[in-house]
């Protein structure tokens, strides 16, 4: 971002980005624990969804792999946005992991896969479903994260001087 | 900047991941099926096999909703819905006992359903193989299947 645009004050308010950090981060941190106490249960609701197999063509090994390295990207980033480092970068890898998500549930919910567990914050039986709601709760949290990723903060020294509403 | 920040982000997490597997004791391995178990083992049969054995007379298991049994099933099949497992073990016991080939199957891959059924039926001390890949795999081979709900 080259050019600045004209984002409303509030939203450059380093106040609001602390805070959409750590709520943000706090739901990765969280989402991230119980596939991380339990990775053999979240490759098996990573099977559920179909997406990258197993499949005759790809066998087991990519749902292997997401499902053992998906929940440590969560933490990471997750982490970062808490202690707000990098976390412009940070929001902008859960971001983009808030889109694969949101497509995983469209798409089961399109092949008419009943997903007793979503997988998103546990990994048991009687986890959370996937269904519409989970897919808005989803998109408030990409919200989120846009802002982190594409709003530059206004530093602290031009808010007290009042220079963000002087450039806006 | 974002870009590289971004990926080493995702970088750290992939490895910490592995390493995770690897070293914690609570991974699995990376290019089995995690549907089982640790120290389980299934007789994991592919469609061929299983389809010589229907011949020669073997049990076929329909581990499937009932809906889906319904819908079209492998001749002969009876359902034993995963959903539904201790009523119809309940009227299927006598047949179970009294056979000595068993297979079942489910939807496919990303089914777990053949599993669970397999696994509780070796609870009960009754042997079941698993047809691999399921129903695709039966359909994708040619073999014929059967619409309704009679066996």
């Amino acid at each position: 971002m080259t050019s600045r645009p004209a984002w409303p004050a509030v939203l450059r308010h380093p106040s609001l980005h602390w805070i959409l950090g750590a709520l943000l981060g706090a739901v990765f941190v969280y989402a991230s624990l119980d596939k991380i106490a339990n990775p053999r249960e979240f490759a098996r609701i990573v099977y559920h969804y179909r997406l990258i197999g197993p499949s005759a063509t790809l066998g087991f090994v990519p749902a292997n792999l997401l499902a053992a390295t998906l929940p440590w990207i969560e933490v990471v980033a997750g982490a970062l946005l808490i202690a707000g480092i990098w976390r412009r970068e940070a929001a902008a890898v859960a971001g983009s992991l808030l889109v694969v998500f949101i497509v995983a549930v469209a798409w089961a919910l399109g092949q008419g896969i009943d997903l007793e567990s979503c997988g998103c914050f546990t990994v048991s039986g009687g986890g959370r479903g996937a269904g519409l709601w989970l897919i808005a709760g989803d998109i408030g949290l990409l919200a989120a994260a846009a802002v982190l990723t594409f709003v530059r903060p206004a530093a602290r020294t031009a808010l007290r001087s009042g220079a963000v509403a002087v450039s806006n | 900047m974002l870009a590289l920040r971004a990926v080493t982000i995702v970088a750290v997490g992939c490895t910490l991941g592995l390493l995770w597997n690897g070293f914690s004791g609570r991974g699995f391995a990376l290019t089995g099926n995690a549907f089982i178990l640790e120290g389980e083992e299934f007789e994991e049969i592919p469609a061929a096999t299983a389809k010589a054995r229907l011949d020669k007379g073997a049990l076929f298991l329909d581990s499937r909703p009932l809906a889906f049994y319904e819908m079209s099933h492998i001749p002969g099949a009876l359902p034993l819905p995963e959903d539904d497992f201790e009523g119809a073990f309940a009227r299927l016991e006598p047949r179970l006992r009294g056979s000595l080939d068993i297979v079942v199957y489910c939807s496919g891959y990303g089914c777990e359903a053949s599993h669970i059924v397999a696994r509780k039926l070796r609870e009960r001390r009754v042997h079941a193989a698993i047809l691999h890949e399921g129903w695709p795999a039966w359909t994708d081979a040619g073999y014929s299947t059967r619409p309704g709900p009679q066996p």
